[in-house]
Formats: C-alpha cells, structure tokens, sequence
C-alpha cells in the first residue's frame, strides 16, 4: 500500500495580515507583497504543486476535480493550494503564471498548464513522464 | 457595453486574432459563460501546448474568468501537405 496521498499546503501566510516586524527595514522598492512571495514560495518548495478550487478531498470547481482526479490516478504526490479563501491569491497567481484560469498544475517551478493541457497530457503519457 | 458571449462571437474574435486560425467553438452549458474551443492554426507550429493555450486566452484578457468563466481548449496544427 504504497499510495501516495496529496499533502495539502495549508500553512502559506496567504489571508494573514503581515506581521508587525519593526525589526526589519522596509523593502526598498515596491511594496511588499506577502501573497506574492507565498505562492513563489511554495511553487519553488514543492515539486509538484496544484492551485485549485477547494482542497483534494473536496474540489469545489468541477475542472479542479478531474485535475486532481488526474493527479490520483498517477499516484502522484502533490501540494495543493486552495485559492479560494482570499481573492488575492487568484490575482497574484495569474500574475506571476501569465495563466488566467484555475487549476493551475506546476512541476518543477514550472507551470504545466489547466485541465485541458494537465489531461491531455495524461491521456498522451506525456504527464507521467514530467512527473518523474 | 459588455455584449454576452456566444460561441459564434467567440469562434470570430479567435480567428480574426490569430493568422489563419480556424476554430470550432460549442457553449458547453447552454449558460453562454462555458464553452469550449477547438483551435487549428499554423500560428502554434513551433510552440509548446501551453504558449498555444496563451495565445488563444489573449485574445480575450480579462474577460476569461469574468463575462467567459471557463474556456476549455484543444489547440493543433493544421496537417502538414506530405512532403513531395
């Protein structure tokens, strides 16, 4: 029974409120952008990672569902964000993937691609392969 | 004026972005927000399934994911001729 079960990524700073850290100087430029950095973050912490509506278990978006259905079939293991909870991390995600919808699968610090690229691939073996 | 999709607009607004695309366009609710495109173009020769994808999301920016909640896509090149 070696099934890899997906390991959801449920402590990203996402809908938190920055810290008071007065300690720190400001960053120079810009602002910060927590979200931001998050999601960088976890993209570059996990090899396979998922963006998604909802969690594995419950996907509230049916597209989140064949993708992660995806992932299963593969026994994959997986990180999974649910982007749900605050709209910013739609928003920051879309920026930093150039990739306007969601789910949104990366592999390696890179984005795979949504439902459509994610089963097409599996229906090809090409997935499998990215995923070794 | 935002008009509502359909897949006859849609299936216009790919083609006429992007150099001799055809594209088959169907509502996939019936809702006129889900619809799902088939695109042939010599345009995505060369380029990896998800910049085909790109080009196809850019013709329409913003509104996918607004007045266009999903846009399922299967992208291709068109046949190539047998050589000689």
């Amino acid at each position: 029974m070696s099934r890899s079960e997906p390991s959801p990524v449920r402590d990203l700073p996402m809908s938190r409120p920055e810290p008071a850290r007065s300690d720190e100087a400001p960053a120079p430029t810009g602002e910060a952008n927590p979200i931001r950095d998050a999601i960088l973050e976890a993209i570059e912490e996990h090899k396979v990672i998922l963006f998604m509506k909802g969690t594995p278990d419950a996907p509230a978006c049916g597209f989140s569902a064949r993708t992660v259905a995806v992932l299963q079939a593969l026994d994959a293991p997986f990180a999974a964000v649910d982007i749900l909870p605050d709209p910013r991390i739609r928003q920051e995600l879309s920026a930093i993937s150039n990739w306007p919808t969601v789910p949104q699968l990366f592999v390696d610090g890179e984005l795979i691609g949504g439902c459509d690229i994610v089963t097409e691939m599996y229906e090809s073996g090409e997935l499998a392969q990215a995923l070794l | 004026m935002v008009e509502m999709p359909s897949p006859e607009h849609i299936k216009q607004r790919i083609e006429a972005a992007i150099p001799g695309a055809y594209a088959e366009v169907e509502d996939t609710t019936g809702g006129g927000d889900h619809f799902r495109a088939t695109v042939t173009a010599p345009a995505f020769e060369g380029r990896r399934r998800i910049e085909q994808h790109r080009l196809v999301y850019e013709v329409f920016g913003t509104e996918i994911g607004g007045a266009i909640h999903a846009l399922s896509l299967k992208t291709q090149t068109p046949l190539k001729p047998p050589t000689q």
